[in-house]
């Protein structure tokens, strides 16, 4: 510390401090004895009530705390809200599906087909919805959902691409053009990328056998693919 | 609008439709088939209507989208009526000059015109295209007349006039007999009589009998139901109709593959305006004869198109097949009388009832009458749907028709019937196409698939495709199916590895024979047919893959790539488009492939400019041997 040059009510000051005080002196209109009695004032109150102490400021940090946790847990349920609201509104569409063919039961393959057109793929609460409103087993709900190629258990990525490996595209080079979009994509045949941006799929014929090899990009039909243009389609996807 | 009450309300119909339009005036159609949509047909028929709302010529032009002609290979097609001006390959930039100089100025404009390869001239007509000139078309005409989404065009060329025909003038009974003299035969696959079919389900006892359609097109690489079903979907609609009230049924299905997107949206139009009209629903025409027709979606299954499996989907449940004991015309959705016939099936009926039953069994052979659609793939230069009489050669399809093999290839083998079907190999090129010469040559008719394949088609990978197709395609309810095809498959993939045996070959035939005499449904039965048939034809090529060659050089792991150094360029294109950097080499230096590093993915081999031609591909021949770094400079010639 500083050697100290003046000395006022017995109390010896820096250069600083002095500084400070005759500016505050000039401020407040008080004389320096006042203003050094007014912050033995304060220190007055800051030691009455405890706040010199550390167990005040734990319990401080600890009432932030608590009100950080509460926050968060509050987020939380408001996200759950949602999720519910979210899950409840996916159901009251399967609800409208499920009326739209007046709760029959042999409409089930075309309530899922809907289901699926509208979700990408087929959630395991809607199954379970479907089944109670039809009354039929979850079972047999999934053994149809595993059977029938057109429906998914697994969330499906942004953009569906399926190549067509009907015969004609086989004979055309279809399968080279489905080695590629696995390469381009990182991915194998019936598997979404982890940015849930691409699903690949391949299928059995598409009907466009005079156009082979066949890819469809979210239902557009790109006829006539070479290995090369498929990695183009590919890229213009956002 | 109103509901048609009588057969005379339908021909007052007819005749406003028919007064309101001018034969003499010009009509663009443009096709828009799936195929010609994946070529870009929409944006063609948009900036039409542009163009011709510019040049205020609505009123004096009439335009149309129609179904598919067939000639998808040169989509998106354009036809001018009345001349029938044939354009081919059209653009949405082509529009303005097809409006002003054709359809004002009646001039032909050359660089739209199909060219002839064959004598290398141009044709103006569209009955003149060497493609439809030998086609007998009696369903596909109709396709490019009509507007699949307007009930009018098809009332405009006589549609529902064979069904008031069938309702006021004949019997159930006299209408069965109609279409068993005509000789009618299922075009689905196995070519069972169709009246016989009507017979037995209208001899059946029970109340409610059902009526449907298979459109679950599932054999690959066809596509002639589709066609029909997208391009003329109320024919359809009447051809049930009739089969309804021959049988007496009040109820019919459609189970249509959702892969056919377009179809099911056709399909639920036509249902809609035909209701409208009162052809179908309850005292259709006042007739008192009441129809109506659910649509049916397919999940995606192809042993749901056996009729079994496919009334058992209607039902809700997994569409498994069942053992036929009793035939589903008896016992069929929900145990009750149920009549399946196929798209194109229900679709011959109205002409067969217009026209009569000896008109239809004029054509054909001795015992297949009438024509059949066939879709015309692969490795043939027109590609598309045909519609020839039966007995036409497979030679005058595939050469007149479809124009030959591409690139001057040389043809191999043409795969009819879909995975239950067989490979026939050039020698019985003259056969005349019908049910029974099909299967005399170890293959069938199946729903019209004719996939050409040439020299660069191996057929042991083809026999490998179809098993596996079928194997993934198994319900997996009886075992000789579901076991036999695994295991064929896995000696098939030993083959196209070259690592089988003489021993392999003969077990693989035993358990073809097994399969086929075991399996519980027609899938199972014929699953071996892809394997029996390129034995019985080609089994030089399973001994020269069990040699370690695959002489087409399509089995990868028989083949090396190869850049030959003496025709190595060094342009470096090759080496840019390989994806795994198997490719070393720069500029003016001759570029080698490491074979340790090579996934043989093929695009080296594609990219490399054919006056190069330096990339090759080996089997069975030892690979020669690297250059030496010294040598490896090439100076640009």
């Amino acid at each position: 510390m500083e050697k100290s040059k003046s000395k006022y009510v017995g109390v010896r000051i820096t250069d600083q401090q002095a500084s400070v005080l005759s500016r505050l002196q000039k401020d407040s209109k008080l004389s320096k004895t006042e203003i050094l009695l007014q912050g033995l004032d304060f220190l007055d109150e800051f030691y009455s009530l405890g706040l010199d102490k550390q167990p005040l400021s734990e319990e401080l940090s600890a009432l932030e705390n608590e009100a950080l946790h509460h926050a968060a847990e509050l987020k939380r349920v408001r996200r759950r809200e949602e999720a519910i609201r979210e899950m409840v509104q996916e159901l009251r569409n399967v609800d409208e599906i499920v009326d739209k063919y007046q709760c029959d039961k042999s409409a089930v393959i075309q309530i899922l087909l809907d289901i699926q057109a509208e979700n990408h793929w087929l959630p395991r609460h809607a199954l379970m919805w479907v089944s109670e409103r039809l009354d039929i087993p979850m079972s047999q709900i999934l053994h149809l959902a595993t059977f029938y190629k057109a429906f998914s258990l697994k969330p499906r990525g942004k953009h569906l691409v399926t190549v067509c490996l009907g015969t004609a595209c086989h004979v055309r080079g279809g399968p080279r053009i489905l080695d590629h979009a696995e390469r381009v994509l990182g991915i194998k045949a019936g598997e979404t990328t982890e940015d849930l941006k691409f699903t690949l799929e391949s299928v059995n014929c598409l009907g466009c056998c005079a156009l082979g090899p066949v890819i469809v990009v979210d239902g557009n039909y790109h006829g006539k693919m070479s290995p090369s243009n498929v990695g183009k389609i590919l890229s213009s996807c956002t | 609008m109103n509901k048609l009450k009588s057969a005379s309300d339908l021909e007052e119909l007819r005749k406003q439709i028919l007064s309101r339009r001018d034969p003499k005036k010009p009509c663009i159609t443009v096709c828009s088939g799936t195929a010609c949509r994946a070529t870009g047909c929409e944006k063609v028929s948009a900036a039409f209507q542009g163009e011709l709302k510019k040049q205020k010529l609505m009123n004096k032009v009439d335009f149309r989208t129609t179904g598919c002609p067939g000639f998808c290979e040169r989509g998106p097609i354009v036809v001018i009526q009345p001349e029938g001006i044939f354009y081919q390959e059209v653009e949405a930039k082509d529009v303005g000059e097809i409006v002003s100089e054709t359809i004002l100025n009646k001039r032909v404009i050359d660089r739209l015109l199909y060219t002839d390869p064959q004598t290398g001239q141009k044709v103006v007509l569209e009955k003149e295209v060497p493609f439809y000139k030998k086609q007998k078309r009696i369903l596909l005409d109709s396709n490019s007349l009509i507007d699949p989404g307007k009930i009018e065009d098809y009332l405009a060329i006589g549609g529902y006039s064979a069904l008031s025909k069938v309702l006021f003038e004949m019997k159930p009974e006299q209408v069965i007999d109609v279409i068993k003299q005509s000789g009618l035969r299922g075009r689905g696959g196995a070519g069972f009589p169709t009246g016989i079919k009507w017979e037995t389900c209208r001899r059946t006892k029970g109340d409610t009998k059902y009526v449907i359609c298979n459109a679950d097109e599932g054999d690959p690489g066809a596509f002639a139901n589709r066609g029909l079903l997208e391009g003329n979907p109320q024919s359809v609609l009447e051809g049930m109709l009739i089969g309804a009230y021959a049988i007496g049924s009040s109820e019919g299905f459609i189970y249509v593959r959702q892969e056919y997107p377009l179809a099911v949206e056709n399909v639920a139009l036509a249902i809609e305006q035909a209701e409208e009209y009162g052809l179908l629903g309850k005292n259709i025409l006042g007739s008192g004869f009441d129809f109506k027709i659910t649509i049916h979606r397919g999940a995606g299954a192809f042993v749901s198109g056996e009729s079994s499996a496919l009334m058992s989907a209607i039902e809700g449940k997994v569409g498994e097949p069942r053992p036929k004991y009793v035939h589903t015309s008896v016992k069929g959705i929900w145990d009750r009388p149920s009549c399946l016939n196929n798209v194109e099936t229900w679709a011959t009926v109205p002409p067969i009832i217009t026209k009569g039953a000896d008109w239809f069994n004029s054509m054909g052979t001795e015992r297949s009458k009438g024509t059949k659609i066939f879709s015309l793939v692969g490795k043939v230069n027109n590609t598309g749907l045909v519609e020839v009489p039966m007995g036409m050669t497979l030679r005058e399809i595939i050469t007149d028709i479809g124009g030959g093999i591409p690139n001057g290839k040389k043809f191999k083998a043409v795969q009819t019937g879909g995975p239950s079907g067989g490979c026939i190999p050039e020698k019985f090129l003259d056969l005349p196409v019908d049910f029974d010469e099909l299967a005399k040559a170890g293959s069938i008719m199946g729903s019209g698939g004719m996939i050409v394949m040439d020299e660069d088609t191996c057929m042991v990978d083809t026999a490998k495709y179809f098993t596996n197709f079928l194997a993934d395609e198994s319900c997996g309810k009886c075992i000789p199916c579901r076991e036999g095809l695994r295991q064929m498959l896995k000696i098939l993939n030993a083959v196209t590895a070259g690592k089988a045996t003489q021993d392999d070959i003969k077990r693989l035939e035993e358990l073809s024979e097994v399969v086929r005499d075991a399996s519980l449904c027609a899938l199972g039965q014929t699953a071996p047919n892809p394997v029996l048939s390129t034995l019985r034809h080609f089994r030089d090529e399973y001994e020269a893959h069990i040699k370690g060659s695959c002489p087409a050089k399509v089995c990868k792991e028989l083949v090396t790539y190869y850049i030959d150094p003496e025709k190595c360029q060094a342009c470096g294109l090759c080496l840019k488009n390989c994806p795994v950097g198997a490719i070393s080499g720069k500029k003016e230096v001759v570029h080698v492939i490491d074979p340790e590093k090579c996934i043989k993915c093929d695009a080296c081999f594609e990219v490399c400019p054919d006056k190069f031609n330096a990339v090759a591909k080996i089997s069975g021949e030892a690979v020669p041997p690297a250059v030496p770094q010294g040598t490896r400079v090439k100076k640009r010639r």
